[in-house]
């Protein structure tokens, strides 16, 4: 799927999650993410045979260090811990620690566990929507949508993931002949003699990587080189937009003068994106084998977008607070149902099931 | 050479350039700052608009720090660019591999976890922006992380955060060399002691910075919050109590392993990088040498 379709369908997602604080939105928004995460994972490995012969890391989606699940369990449980010592809020009283202990003497509430524990839920459901990032969309795909104003960024971030295995290769390397010549690994003071060869063979090569590039016309600037005065004009765009932003974000703290700060703050925003824009025009790179839009992954943006709009609708059931007394969340079924639009690319994925495997190749 | 021919005017114009630039880090940086400290200021019209409430989301200070990042990194990436055809690619091509090379490091991090919460990339980042520059530093520091994240399925609302600080700790590293030269301990031991001070003071940062993140989250949005009217000062006195209690201690290894690495490998490493500086730089040298006498006869 297009990897700009999982970017909205990401910041769609990410929305949701930070404007709303009701446990059952966030549980079904974590279990329907839970879902794609799932059907990912079988689209991948049902295509499996040719793709995981190859140990490609660029081209590879990585595989998660942590189970989305076991970080949501972790973060509650922190969560909960952490609002249910400091805060001492809430009616329902589960026990009493001794007043002498500072800050965390007082009664532990159930409703700031439960308000804690909604915390470490936001979180956790941010945490597993970036998880599909990571599991969904490619690393070069990454780097490729990243604008091109920071095409210097893209180079060097390519360049360091392609050395990435080249170095832990040089690393073992370097470790085997150490280890010929009697090294041991007995403290910090015996990685020197690892690091060092690996640090001096990385720099030999990065010199010969900058006489290749110089060698095939890299960087060189023909008759069309932006005149140095228009990354000037950019300069003062980015200056104007960050004051304002500054200002703005100061302003809401003084009294009486916070109705201006979301004006500076949006206009601010506006003009760093476009000192941003500006400053792309002026890169020159032609991109090859980009992904093509289909028909899916309309379906997948239109769904993510729609799956927002009763939220703000009808706002009423959004937040929900434990305090003062514990009560059982209100559920709105507009709401809930409109959250299952996020479940368009599992659905999408499923259909397409033999996958159209040819334009990633 | 194009970039050989700085005199009068054109020199004038560097100036201002330059001005800009610092300018521009003081800006975002401060933006960044903002960013983080947000959630202890108390807002004072609980009952302004739905716009204005808005401010008060993790989303308002995402924006914050995403800005201050992007804007970083427009800005010092530039610097890559600027320096005539073969430096450029030279500075690209060096970055790259160094930001691989730290990568790696923090790959073996998170594949052999060390005491607490040690990391072994702040030794880099530091050593390459107090050699190499401030610019390339806050590059060398964002992208280690932006690379790692992406290699170990890292990418995540954290991402910018850490890369912020991280780039910070790079591009506030050449201030170092000039604490150095006043204090003149260049070439001697204990040059290496106050970058070790430095990567100390930057580690237990990091931590608390990156607890400061969190805390929005750990406490919940400010509207419908317990605190609510609560003073700055009291804010910072519950963070701090929090911070003491839950993550002190695991930032304290960061800090002695970061100091510790400085001491027994800053010494050979920073000879290495000098060694390659010369041999990277070699055009730039003459650049830079026309350039002062320019100065000198301004």
């Amino acid at each position: 799927m297009h990897p700009l379709a999982w970017l909205v369908w990401l910041g769609a997602s990410a929305v949701a999650t930070l404007a709303m604080r009701n446990p059952l939105y966030l549980l079904l928004l974590f279990a329907v993410i839970y879902v794609v995460t799932d059907v990912i994972r079988g689209a991948e490995s049902g295509r499996g045979g040719a793709t995981t012969a190859s140990t490609d890391a660029v081209t590879e989606p990585m595989m998660l260090p942590v189970s989305p699940i076991r970080f949501a369990l972790f973060a509650m449980g922190v969560g909960a811990l952490i609002n249910g010592l400091i805060s001492h809020f809430g009616e329902t009283e589960l026990l009493r620690l001794p007043e002498v202990i500072p800050l965390l003497g007082g009664p532990i509430t159930a409703e700031a566990v439960v308000y804690g524990a909604i915390n470490g839920m936001v979180l956790a459901t941010l945490f597993a929507t970036f998880a599909v990032l990571n599991v969904a969309v490619p690393t070069r795909d990454l780097i490729g949508y990243l604008p091109r104003a920071f095409y210097p960024v893209a180079v060097v971030s390519a360049i360091a993931i392609t050395f990435v295995p080249n170095t832990l290769y040089q690393l073992r390397q370097v470790r085997e002949a150490q280890a010929i010549r009697g090294h041991r690994m007995r403290g910090l003071r015996d990685w020197l003699p690892l690091f060092l060869p690996v640090l001096i063979g990385g720099l030999e090569r990065a010199l010969q990587l900058a006489e290749a590039m110089t060698a095939r016309g890299f960087a060189a600037k023909g008759a069309a080189a932006p005149a140095a005065h228009t990354a000037d004009i950019a300069r003062f765009a980015s200056i104007g937009g960050l004051a304002a932003v500054l200002v703005g974000g100061v302003l809401r703290l003084v009294p009486g003068a916070g109705r201006w700060s979301p004006v500076l703050v949006v206009g601010g925003t506006l003009l760093v994106a476009w000192a941003i824009w500006r400053s792309g025009r002026q890169v020159n790179i032609t991109r090859y084998r980009r992904a093509r839009w289909t028909m899916g992954d309309g379906v997948m943006v239109v769904g993510a977008l729609l799956a927002l709009v009763p939220l703000f609708l009808w706002p009423a059931t959004r937040d929900y607070s434990p305090y003062p007394r514990l009560l059982w969340p209100s559920f709105d079924t507009r709401v809930g149902l409109a959250l299952l639009g996020f479940l368009a690319p599992a659905l999408v994925l499923h259909l397409a099931r033999p996958p159209a495997q040819g334009e990633r190749q | 050479m194009r970039s050989c021919s700085f005199v009068g005017s054109r020199l004038a114009v560097h100036h201002v350039r330059r001005s800009l630039r610092w300018f521009i880090y003081l800006l975002a940086s401060l933006v960044g700052v903002v960013a983080f400290v947000y959630p202890f200021f108390p807002r004072i019209e609980a009952d302004a608009g739905p716009v204005v409430q808005a401010m008060d989301s993790p989303l308002f200070l995402g924006l914050l720090g995403g800005l201050s990042l992007l804007a970083l990194l427009l800005e010092t990436q530039d610097g890559v660019e600027a320096s005539g055809v073969s430096g450029e690619t030279k500075r690209i091509a060096l970055l790259g591999v160094l930001v691989g090379l730290n990568a790696v490091l923090s790959f073996v991090e998170t594949a052999i976890p060390g005491p607490g919460g040690f990391s072994p990339i702040f030794f880099l980042i530091i050593l390459g922006g107090y050699v190499y520059g401030g610019r390339f530093g806050y590059l060398l520091g964002a992208l280690t992380l932006f690379v790692s994240a992406l290699i170990t399925g890292g990418v995540g609302p954290w991402l910018p955060y850490r890369m912020l600080i991280a780039g910070w700790i790079g591009l506030a590293a050449p201030l170092m060399a000039r604490i150095n030269r006043a204090l003149r301990v260049q070439g001697t031991r204990w040059e290496l002691v106050v970058l070790a001070v430095y990567g100390g003071v930057w580690g237990l940062a990091f931590g608390a910075l990156m607890n400061l993140w969190f805390w929005p989250f750990a406490t919940g949005p400010a509207e419908q919050h317990w605190q609510i009217g609560i003073s700055v000062w009291e804010g910072v006195q519950r963070f701090l109590a929090f911070y003491v209690a839950t993550s002190l201690l695991w930032d304290l290894a960061r800090v002695a392993g970061t100091a510790a690495m400085m001491l027994l490998f800053g010494a050979p490493t920073l000879r290495t990088l000098r060694r390659f500086a010369r041999r990277f730089y070699f055009e730039v040298r003459q650049c830079a040498s026309s350039l002062s006498q320019g100065e000198l006869s301004a």
